[in-house]
């Protein structure tokens, strides 16, 4: 019998809804393994459609914990045995509770900026050119080089100031940069639910202040982006 | 319990955002670049393996792109071997283009994430 | 003059196709290639075909399935008004 595993938790005595389905409208439990506690359901079959209602399924279940304890989420599609899980749940047993530690009480909010092409420094693009010539051909690379310098510069200016609006507020952090792209930021915020009030306020602040920028805010979600138990290289490692 | 009951999340996620289509548009190009499924059926592993061996060489690429321009700054270079130099790198990015092609790969596609020290181009 | 937090209005039907949609990109985008690895033992499928995880931890995947929900979509969509999928709130 396969296990869709959705979280690990603060122990709770009970499910905060009981009524509430899990994938393919599945009940959910608590599982007690290895002095932690887990919020699964039954599956059946092999492999997990990703499908929109499971998508939201998913989300729904760990969002639901976030009322009353500190979810852990797992990866999507995680799908183990009973003894797949408990080996996990053992061995990784110390870092689970550290990490249950630094994020209990706390929520990740998501930010994403699109900087709108009146917003961005000019880049130059050597494709352009007229590449009559190879000096010509590395005096254009030379000016796109610098313009990637510029932009990136740019890029770093931006995140450290949405960073001054929320000073202190903000437990941890995972920022994606692309300056060559429109949308040039995209932060996961760590944040303690009580600081999401002041939170709140300081990026209406930055909003007002530049309102050139287009800004997105979501959340609270659970802390998905924050589950990193493993030594960093191991972690996410992937071929794109 | 350490969730004080003073101070209740909403039941779902909240999005707020006056950019609505914006959005839409760039977060579904996000999901387009990323990376095609490696198969186990062989064409598909020639093509996981072709990207690996042209995201490198186009990180050498952009090295000695970079290098180039430095020297050429630097002043070490007479005007004949910046033409030389130019031409050279001019023809590899042609042929690297064409390579792409071959493969049908997009120019996103070619990238090593490398977690949390970043992605490699 | 609202409050920067309220929801955006929804003032058409597409109006709420899009703010579902966004949702669920934004979803997406928190659920997949996040959270805790049981490395080698998650199998995800995308039309029936599996996405195997290679014991490098090397991960196929997830966005090319998120593409695949967004296409389920917009077929559902496409097949008129009385199948449309609401997103529940």
């Amino acid at each position: 019998m396969s296990f869709y595993v959705y979280c690990v938790v603060d122990p709770i005595d009970s499910l905060p809804d009981e009524t509430l389905k899990g994938l393919g409208q599945q009940e959910v439990s608590l599982l007690r393994l290895a002095e932690l506690a887990v919020i699964v359901s039954e599956f059946a079959g092999n492999t997990v459609p990703v499908s929109e209602a499971n998508v939201i399924a998913h989300q729904k279940v760990i969002r639901s914990l976030l009322e009353v304890t500190t979810p852990l989420p797992f990866r999507f599609g995680t799908l183990v045995s009973e003894s797949q899980l408990n080996s996990y749940l053992s061995s990784r047993q110390p870092a689970l509770l550290q990490k249950l530690d630094d994020l209990r009480g706390c929520v990740e909010m998501s930010v994403k900026v699109i900087w709108p092409t009146s917003e961005r420094p000019r880049t130059v693009n050597s494709e352009d050119q007229h590449l009559g010539s190879g000096t010509a051909f590395l005096a254009a690379k030379k000016e796109e080089i610098v313009g990637d310098a510029t932009i990136a510069s740019k890029a770093n200016e931006l995140l450290a100031w949405l960073n001054s609006h929320l000073d202190n507020l903000i437990r941890d952090e995972q920022v994606t940069l692309r300056p060559r792209e429109r949308l040039v930021l995209a932060a996961a915020h760590l944040l303690e639910r009580e600081r999401l009030p002041a939170y709140k306020n300081g990026l209406a602040m930055a909003r007002a202040e530049r309102a050139g920028l287009h800004f997105l805010l979501s959340g609270p979600w659970p802390p998905y982006s924050f589950t990193n138990i493993d030594l960093e290289f191991k972690s996410k490692f992937g071929v794109n | 319990m350490e969730h004080s009951p003073g101070n209740p999340l909403s039941a779902e996620p909240e999005i707020e955002t006056s950019h609505a289509e914006e959005f839409v548009e760039e977060l579904r190009r996000v999901t387009d670049t990323l990376p095609s499924r490696i198969n186990v059926d062989s064409q598909s592993v020639e093509q996981g393996l072709a990207k690996l061996v042209l995201t490198l060489i186009e990180f050498i690429r952009r090295l000695l792109e970079k290098q180039a321009v430095r020297r050429m700054e630097g002043g070490d270079l007479s005007p004949e071997q910046i033409e030389e130099l130019g031409l050279a790198l001019m023809r590899l990015e042609a042929k690297l283009q064409d390579l792409k092609t071959q493969f049908g790969l997009a120019d996103e596609e070619l990238n090593l994430d490398l977690g949390p020290v970043g992605r490699l181009i | 003059m609202s409050s920067p937090f309220e929801q955006v209005v929804l003032q058409s039907d597409f109006d709420e196709l899009e703010t579902s949609e966004l949702s669920l990109l934004e979803t997406l985008d928190h659920v997949l290639n996040r959270g805790l690895v049981i490395a080698g033992e998650i199998t995800i499928s995308v039309a029936d075909i599996d996405l195997i995880f290679l014991g490098l931890n090397v991960l196929v995947s997830s966005v090319e399935t998120a593409q695949e929900v967004l296409r389920e979509r917009e077929r559902r969509e496409s097949v008129g008004g009385t199948e449309r999928l609401h997103t529940e709130r």
